[in-house]
């Protein structure tokens, strides 16, 4: 088991609710949603469940401007609007390190995530002070006998990912580090709301770039804010993946942490098919149950029963709340599709995703009418082809 | 099959480069100016090293000649090199060939690895032999047989023989790198085999690149092309180079032992060929050459010619691991 809730606004009680339902295996905590005299007893919380525990100290946020930072200026590391200026020097990156994994000891999670900044290109002066500030980290880390292994954190723009070249440098960079733990990598989408859809060109390096680093070099690997292509993600060696409850805090979106005009609609509950590899609006799940399709979507997982034991999913209980759990223990039941190896596990995938794809086309000659945002068959198909590169690159 | 020696050339033409322009024969380019070493009697070695007896010439190439020497009994290796026409006796401190021959002696001198050749007890000095300057020194003399010599006689190593040679190359590369060197010139020709044993010993450590300080080739790469990592193509790339450019060059070396083959040379290949075919093609298994070489080999050779450091393995030790295994 390898999922993390990535913990976000809202909390109330759906983090004790997801560990009770054993689906995941911990939280990452993230420092922008949780008062800061709140946190420690949120681990303790947690621990007490016997989960695992991380704390995201979101550094990254301070580069953003107008920063929607919430509760981050209360932490001792934090500071809002830093600019390149601020990264100029070694005495400089070497105190952001030490407050920031000094902030994180004191709560002793299960590992240490370095600071961080939010980088575009693997050639910008960005990815070269998150390097920096990974070097000063592990120098840092090296020096505290006793402590949790330190996970280096990258958040990277999905545009980064167009260059081979660039990448191959990167990881040529990270790989070099000789006393490494691992890494803790989100990748910031570019597609403007949640949505499976991925391209497909992105979506190969980034699978490469966890190849590289889990199968390949052994280390650690944590895709934070991965939702469904976290599953990719282990398939290739990937540790763990995250993702959040609401479909706000499931991908990893920088507009999320800016500033914005407020507004927007409620949100219209989901339902998370594992066969259809997708989360699919609960009207939709309503055409195929009338459709008399309905098993063949179900996750098979024990909250299905609110929606099997109704009359019919719209005549069911199933709310936000369900919703949530219920996307969890989904994830949690698609893992099983990681086997021994790399080549297994992918192979195991694009069978899910053949199968997936030719349910849809079951459902749609049937009439089921898929909503604009589900858009069925297109991350399907950019998964195939994202998962057919990324063979080429590993030459599997 | 021929070497394809050192070979130099200046950044400002890298992409303009004729792969024939800067192609030398044999070992002495290490010291090349495109002049003849005079020729080096005994009785000037003589005059030269007066406790020195029994020199007779082991080895020469175009600008390198080795003698097998004895002192006080015991046997070792000298080497003479041919300074180029601006050599100068007084500002020999900035000369490129004696800067690089005094590396190769500190590198023998702060190595404890036996496989890693030594240094001897004559120092780097330099001196004119029939009105043109050259410089020695001395190194252990190892009594045996280069790699390159053994293979062409006899064809592949046996399996233990290479994991043996994989094994004990690890450890002078781990040693280099302890000292953050790398020797950049891995290859058979470099590698000696001891006659009455079946240890390995490393040679010419004349290009080992100190990655915490400047190169002494600044503006060149250095090295024997075939031997080459991919980013050894790449002078900007090279301040990053790490061990992972020798553990490379050892795959290229262990693929040769183990087939006998070279794993991207052929007597037809052109250079150009030779440069893409190390920087993207990859060569059939060792064991589609050789049936007798076992998978495990064959990966870890394999990965070993990674063309990406970040696919080769990140620690030595764990190549060690990986060649115990087989």
């Amino acid at each position: 088991m390898a999922l993390f809730v990535q913990h976000g606004h809202g909390k109330s009680d759906k983090i004790d609710a997801a560990l009770e339902s054993t689906s995941v295996e911990g939280v990452i905590f993230g420092a922008r949603n949780e008062k800061i005299e709140n946190i420690e007893s949120c681990v303790k919380s947690v621990r007490e469940r016997g989960g695992k525990v991380l704390f995201d100290p979101q550094f990254h946020v301070s580069t953003l401007v107008p920063a929607n930072d919430r509760f981050l200026p209360d932490y001792p590391y934090y500071k809002v609007g830093r600019t390149a200026a601020d990264f100029v020097g070694i005495k400089k990156l070497a105190g952001y390190v030490k407050s920031t994994l000094d902030f994180q000891l004191n709560l002793a999670p299960d590992r240490l995530l370095s600071p961080t900044v939010i980088f575009d290109s693997f050639e910008s002066n960005w990815c070269q002070t998150a390097l920096n500030l990974a070097d000063a980290s592990l120098d840092y880390h090296a020096g505290l006998a006793g402590a949790p292994p330190l996970l280096l954190s990258f958040v990277i723009g999905e545009q980064a990912l167009s260059s081979r070249t660039e990448l191959d440098a990167f990881l040529d960079q990270v790989t070099s580090w000789d006393s490494l733990a691992g890494t803790y990598v989100i990748l910031s989408r570019e597609e403007s709301s949640y949505s499976q859809r991925f391209d497909p060109a992105h979506l190969a390096k980034a699978l490469y770039l966890t190849y590289v680093l889990g199968n390949i070099n052994g280390f650690e690997v944590i895709n934070g804010f991965s939702d469904f292509c976290g599953l990719l993600h282990r398939c290739v060696g990937g540790t763990a993946f995250a993702t959040g409850w609401s479909q706000g805090l499931r991908q990893f979106h920088r507009r999320s942490f800016k500033k914005q005009k407020a507004g927007g609609q409620p949100a219209r509950y989901r339902y998370t098919s594992a066969p259809l590899l997708s989360s699919i609006l609960l009207s939709e799940l309503q055409q195929i149950y009338e459709n008399g399709k309905l098993d063949a979507v179900l996750s098979g997982v024990p909250l299905d029963a609110l929606i099997t034991e109704a009359t019919s999913p719209e005549e069911s209980d199933w709310n936000g709340r369900w919703s949530e759990l219920h996307h969890w223990e989904s994830l949690h039941r698609l893992e099983n599709v990681v086997g021994h190896d790399v080549s297994e596990s992918i192979n195991a995938m694009e069978e899910k995703i053949v199968a997936a794809r030719e349910l849809y086309v079951g459902l749609a000659e049937e009439g089921v009418v898929f909503g604009q945002r589900t858009q069925p068959e297109e991350h399907l198909d950019q998964w195939s082809e994202a998962i057919s590169s990324f063979r080429e690159m590993a030459s599997l | 099959m021929s070497d394809f020696d050192i070979c130099r050339f200046p950044l400002r033409v890298e992409h303009t480069w004729c792969f024939s322009d800067f192609h030398l024969p044999d070992f002495g380019a290490l010291y090349s100016n495109q002049m003849a070493l005079p020729t080096i009697t005994e009785q000037n070695i003589k005059d030269l090293l007066p406790s020195v007896t029994g020199a007779i010439p082991s080895g020469r190439g175009g600008q390198k000649i080795v003698f097998r020497i004895e002192l006080e009994g015991q046997a070792f290796a000298l080497k003479f090199a041919l300074l180029s026409d601006a050599f100068q006796p007084d500002i020999a401190d900035i000369d490129e060939t004696v800067l690089r021959a005094r590396r190769e002696t500190q590198i023998m001198q702060e190595c404890k690895s036996p496989h890693i050749v030594k240094v001897g007890p004559v120092d780097l000095g330099t001196a004119a032999i029939d009105g043109q300057n050259v410089l020695y020194f001395s190194e252990e003399f190892i009594d045996g047989q280069a790699l390159s010599d053994a293979i062409r006689e006899s064809g592949p190593l046996t399996v233990p023989s290479v994991v043996k040679l994989g094994q004990q190359m690890c450890s002078a590369i781990d040693e280099l790198w302890s000292l953050g060197k790398i020797h950049r010139d891995i290859k058979p020709s470099n590698i000696m085999q001891r006659s009455h044993e079946t240890n390995f010993v490393l040679l010419d450590a004349g290009l080992a690149f100190d990655v915490a300080g400047e190169s002494i080739s600044a503006g060149f790469l250095v090295g024997t092309m075939a031997y080459f990592s991919p980013e050894q193509f790449d002078y900007t790339n090279r301040r990053v180079m790490d061990f992972r450019s020798d553990m490379f060059s050892l795959g290229v070396t262990l693929y040769e032992a183990a087939t006998g083959q070279h794993p991207f040379l052929s007597p037809t290949t052109s250079t150009p060929h030779l440069y893409t075919k190390i920087t993207k093609h990859n060569p059939p298994s060792p064991s589609s050459i050789n049936p007798l070489i076992p998978g495990s080999l064959d990966k870890v050779i394999l990965r070993m010619m990674g063309k990406s450091p970040h696919l080769r393995y990140r620690r030595i030790s764990q190549l060690q691991e990986a060649l115990a295994l087989i």
